[in-house]
């Protein structure tokens, strides 16, 4: 009777996590969330390690051990997804530093730009008038969030 | 609210598919933008000139409080952070 190869299975399970934290970045709404894509290209590696580690001893010991086949199959998936997490990890940090941009203390750029309505909005008026008609102070503050847009 | 390179009519879809109430501003040839220092230069498909993922809170006086400028696009200010950046500031 030959062993169950659980290096295999474990480096399927972390196989699934790694694939399921690649995926995750983009939702997450907790604290350290910004440690994910780290998460992502760690696990994704040990993956890889684990399949390579549960495939040599299958061929080793063939014997002793099951999962030849399988193993294979894992180690091409795996190393696959690794090199999927590793472009996207790459690609997705490719984009400017913001070095130059207002930073806290400083004056935010005004401007006027057109709503989805076609109207003109400035930055001066959305701090100076109230957001509805139904209130009748300015916010005390207006959130600006840039976005890649394409949506 | 919100701005991006895409027309009024893009985020006019977008606001409606996603329910969303703030406002939506288009900045098409990338002016602001620019003035704020966060181009991509072609960051968008084909080539286009965007925006870097960036949030900045502004009080009454025009004064920055709070930003955050992300290094992985997939990662972005949550909104308990940005809702807690609001509320220190009276």
């Amino acid at each position: 009777m030959r062993q169950r190869n659980w290096f295999l299975w474990a480096g399927a399970l972390v196989l699934v996590l790694a694939f399921v934290l690649g995926v995750l970045p983009f939702i997450a709404q907790f604290p350290g969330q910004g440690a994910l894509p780290w998460l992502d290209l760690l696990l994704s590696i040990l993956a890889v390690v684990l399949v390579i580690l549960g495939l040599r001893l299958a061929i080793r010991e063939p014997q002793r051990y099951r999962g030849k086949a399988v193993g294979w199959v894992f180690t091409a998936v795996s190393s696959l997804l690794l090199v999927f997490s590793c472009l996207a990890f790459y690609g997705a940090r490719q984009i400017p530093r913001a070095n130059a941009a207002p930073h806290v203390g400083q004056k935010a750029p005004d401007f006027e730009l057109k709503d989805t309505t076609g109207r003109n909005i400035s930055l001066a008026q959305l701090l100076a008038e109230p957001l509805e008609a139904s209130q009748n102070s300015p916010p005390k503050a207006v959130l600006l969030v840039f976005y890649r847009g394409y949506w | 609210m919100a701005i991006s390179v895409d027309a009024p009519e893009v985020s006019r879809n977008l606001a409606q598919k996603a329910g969303y109430s703030f406002t939506l501003l288009s900045d098409p040839d990338a002016s602001v933008i620019r003035r704020y220092q966060l181009l991509h230069t072609r960051g968008g498909p084909e080539g286009s000139d965007i925006s870097r993922p960036a949030e900045f809170l502004v009080d009454s006086s025009g004064t920055v409080r709070w930003t955050n400028f992300t290094e992985d696009i997939r990662v972005r200010a949550r909104a308990a952070e940005m809702l807690a950046a609001a509320a220190s500031i009276n």
